[in-house]
């Protein structure tokens, strides 16, 4: 399944030393003393933010907070931020263009764009060192319909990335050549692959989309050296195995029954696990053809990261029948739960409810709605959502819902769960779907009432799930958002702003026009000669700011 | 959905009158034709397009139902557009057979063709001049007349003759995106009306009533308010009989 490109690791290093030893060794030697970087290390990913000056992995660290320690930039100044360049990517993508968080190291941003490009750009002058362009098929499937990435996972030299057409490659960071390609699925199928791979210590997790289509989902370990598969674990488990008392007793539904795993996972390296959310169940609207609860779509899934196995699940929305993918970033804090120590992990859920959770056993500890839902009014004793009304009445939170993949950010110290809210009013019409692979497969349509639709940048008090502020949009926004330690919060919204706000009040305190929306995009932030630079990808370009001096 | 046995019957259709590349959708009319392509339709295209192929605002999908008046598009080219997507856009190519294909042409022609279907007579003459007389200062019709509302071109091929009525003669219940009434007033006290032409957080656009294209920072604006009513006047049949208004949709009509 997999393809060296060029020489395996190992080789090529001996290959060219030996070319060095003949050719240049006197030069060779002078080389030799220079401080030759080899690439962040996974100590270095697992110390997170300790490093300001480098940001390595998709959310920052493993936890998912996506909360940075700068303070040079903080409410007293931000006022005097300023764009200091701006990239744009050179092609043409119509409604989703960047989706990514670009890492750094040692003053190069590692990014990815739509349509399978890439670039190194010169953290300084926001010129790129090099382009990478994927030769795509001319006959994707999903990833056709979303021709997005979210990112690259870093690993000493290498960095990682899916493509539209279902592989993981390792590119060389240096240059942009690819080293190895491995494939994941088969794309015509209706697999695609467009997170952001998530590097642990000796292997590279990714996931895959394609949940509209006739797919089964899976979360994929590999060897990040030969791309070797290490292990897979299946969304939708097989006939007989646990869970698959959740779906009829037929092996085709189980086959294709969806559950993409599209976003970045979180770790907790203490306690081993990978934390990773799971997509809707295909057909996406109509249920009638899978009676039951229909695991793990829709959950919360806790993997020993060394085999795959599965320790714990929480399924937030039993039976979707709305689209309603739970692939958000799992938010990993350690906070006083009702007077003691606890290991949590927060979502907050395309299904309209804030979810805490204890992420060592997967214990519910709140289940509590930040935005209008009629689909369930609370969190049963049972953990089970009480159901209202299944979507044909009206007003449930649309098929984009609540809110989605963007990132959120945990405040630590103020226990603010910081997100963005979709305030929307949907009808669901299921149609029994045709089930032709290759082809989406919605099972129905929904009808949006567009007039009743706004958006928020709302602070949660992670203890109660009440909202403690926020700032309203005019629109359904899919802007991500970051916090930093000075008491900031930065996001964005669907109409192109950027902007940044008091974390303890929410006042807003700067925007910027970007020029197109931001769209399942957050700010990253870190430390450049001294000088702490804000990035946002919106559209198709990328500007950083700095401040004034 | 049993799609498949109306594609086997239909394909006979298809086939028939298939010899040469052809710019006219031989199923163009076709009511199982029209209904099993509102059924792909809804499978396939909804999602972006919407349930009425009106496309979705948010995410700036195309109306549809415009593609045959606005953009004069032809039946083949709306047939290759959907078997070859728009490259650099997130319209993808579709795998669906000919058949299939012409069924959702024609469901879009369908969807698209609402237009007046038994024009009542009038004078296009005389409605040049009450078209100026009442309309010209605020719509646009054959490249004459002003921007506060929509253009009219072609409109009596994409609006029933009910509809065009009742916006007429009730303007206000049904405002277009685009058109909406707005209230603004500034900081020092001017006040100015026109139609919210776009919003955000931190600022509001608009055309005032003079037709000029304003922009505000909403830190420079007291209070907005947005209004019930439409700018556009009640037009009742005192004010400009049926008769008048046919005459004037004769002129519209004319190509």
């Amino acid at each position: 399944m997999c393809k060296f490109l060029i020489l395996p690791l190992p080789a090529r290093l001996v290959l060219v030393k030996s070319l060095w030893l003949s050719l240049c060794c006197g030069w060779s030697l002078v080389v030799g003393v220079s401080a030759q970087s080899n690439g962040p290390d996974y100590q270095d990913i697992l110390a997170g933010f300790a490093d300001p000056e480098r940001w390595l992995t998709y959310s920052g660290d493993y936890s998912g907070i996506r909360h940075s320690p700068l303070t040079l930039i903080n409410p007293d100044n931000v006022s005097q931020l300023r764009p200091v360049w701006t990239f744009q990517t050179g092609t043409t993508t119509r409604g989703r263009g960047f989706e990514a968080t670009p890492l750094v190291d040692d003053g190069v941003l590692y990014v990815t764009g739509s349509n399978n490009y890439a670039w190194a750009i010169d953290a300084r002058s926001g010129r790129a060192f090099w382009t990478y362009r994927r030769n795509l098929p001319d006959d994707l499937t999903y990833g056709a319909s979303a021709p997005v990435n979210r990112g690259f996972g870093m690993l000493g030299n290498q960095l990682f990335m899916v493509t539209l057409d279902a592989f993981l490659m390792a590119i060389d960071r240096r240059n942009g050549v690819v080293l190895w390609e491995c494939k994941l699925a088969d794309y015509q199928t209706g697999y695609a692959a467009t997170m952001a791979p998530l590097v642990l210590d000796d292997r590279v997790i990714v996931g895959i989309s394609g949940g509209e289509y006739r797919t089964r989902g899976f979360i994929d370990a590999y060897d990040p050296q030969s791309g070797e598969r290490l292990w897979r674990f299946n969304t939708i488990p097989g006939p007989g195995e646990p869970g698959s008392e959740t779906w009829p007793d037929d092996p085709d539904v189980l086959a294709a029954g969806g559950g993409g795993t599209w976003m970045n996972g979180s770790y907790d390296s203490e306690l081993n696990l990978l934390y990773w959310g799971i997509g809707n169940p295909n057909p996406d609207y109509f249920g009638d053809s899978r009676p039951g609860d229909n695991l793990y779509s829709n959950s919360l899934v806790a993997l020993n990261p060394d085999n795959g196995e599965l320790q714990w699940y929480y399924q937030f929305t039993p039976h979707d029948i709305n689209d309603w993918d739970s692939n958000h970033m799992p938010v990993l804090a350690d906070i006083h739960w009702q007077g003691a120590p606890r290991k949590v992990v927060m979502v907050g859920n395309r299904n309209g409810f804030f979810y805490v959770l204890d992420r060592v056993t997967g214990e519910l500890l709140l289940g509590k709605p930040f935005t209008a839902t009629t689909w369930a009014r609370e969190i049963g004793n049972d953990g089970r959502p009480v159901i209202l009304n299944d979507g044909s009445q009206g007003c449930l939170p649309d098929p984009w819902g609540s809110t989605n993949f963007m990132p959120p950010t945990f405040y630590p110290g103020l226990d603010l769960f910081i997100l963005t809210a979709r305030e929307t009013c949907a009808t669901f019409v299921p149609e029994e779907p045709a089930n032709i692979p290759g082809q989406a497969n919605f099972g129905g349509t929904v009808l949006i009432d567009f007039e009743r639709s706004s958006g928020a940048l709302r602070a949660l008090d992670v203890h109660t799930g009440e909202m403690v502020w926020e700032f309203a949009y005019p629109s359904p926004s899919f802007g991500g958002v970051t916090s930093t330690a000075a008491g900031l919060v930065f996001a964005g919204d669907h109409e192109g702003n950027f902007m940044a706000f008091d974390a303890t009040t929410g006042e807003n305190l700067w925007h910027y026009q970007t020029g197109s929306r931001i769209w399942g995009a957050a700010a990253m932030t870190f430390l450049l000669d001294g000088k702490q630079m804000v990035l946002i990808p919106s559209g198709t370009t990328l500007t950083a700011f700095a401040l004034q001096n | 959905m049993r799609i498949p046995g109306l594609i086997a019957t239909i394909t006979l259709i298809v086939l028939a009158g298939s010899s040469t590349a052809q710019n006219v959708n031989p199923l163009e009319g076709d009511v199982r034709a029209i209904q099993g392509g509102a059924a792909l339709f809804r499978s396939q295209c909804a999602t972006c397009h919407g349930a009425d192929a009106r496309g979705i605002s948010t995410i700036e999908s195309p109306d549809l139902t415009l593609m045959w008046s606005e953009s004069q598009r032809s039946a083949s080219e709306v047939y290759d557009i959907i078997r070859d997507g728009v490259p650099g856009s997130i319209m993808p190519p579709n795998g669906l057979g000919e058949t299939e294909l012409w069924m959702l042409v024609a469901y879009l022609q369908d969807a698209g063709g609402r237009g007046v279907v038994n024009m009542p007579p009038g004078d296009p003459e005389r409605g040049i001049v009450l078209f100026a007389e009442h309309c010209a200062e605020c719509h646009q019709a054959k490249g004459k007349g002003g921007a506060l509302g929509p253009h009219l071109n072609q409109i009596t091929r994409r609006r029933s003759l009910e509809s065009l009525i009742s916006s007429v003669r009730q303007p206000a219940a049904s405002m277009s995106i685009g058109f909406k009434t707005v209230s603004v007033q500034t900081t020092n006290d001017q006040l100015i009306d026109g139609v919210l032409k776009s919003e955000d957080a931190f600022s509001l656009l608009l055309m005032d009533r003079q037709q000029n294209l304003r922009g505000f920072a909403k830190a420079d604006l007291r209070q907005i308010n947005r209004l019930p009513d439409s700018l556009m006047p009640v037009f009742d049949p005192s004010r400009l009989s049926d008769s008048e208004l046919f005459d004037i949709f004769n002129f519209l009509e004319q190509p």
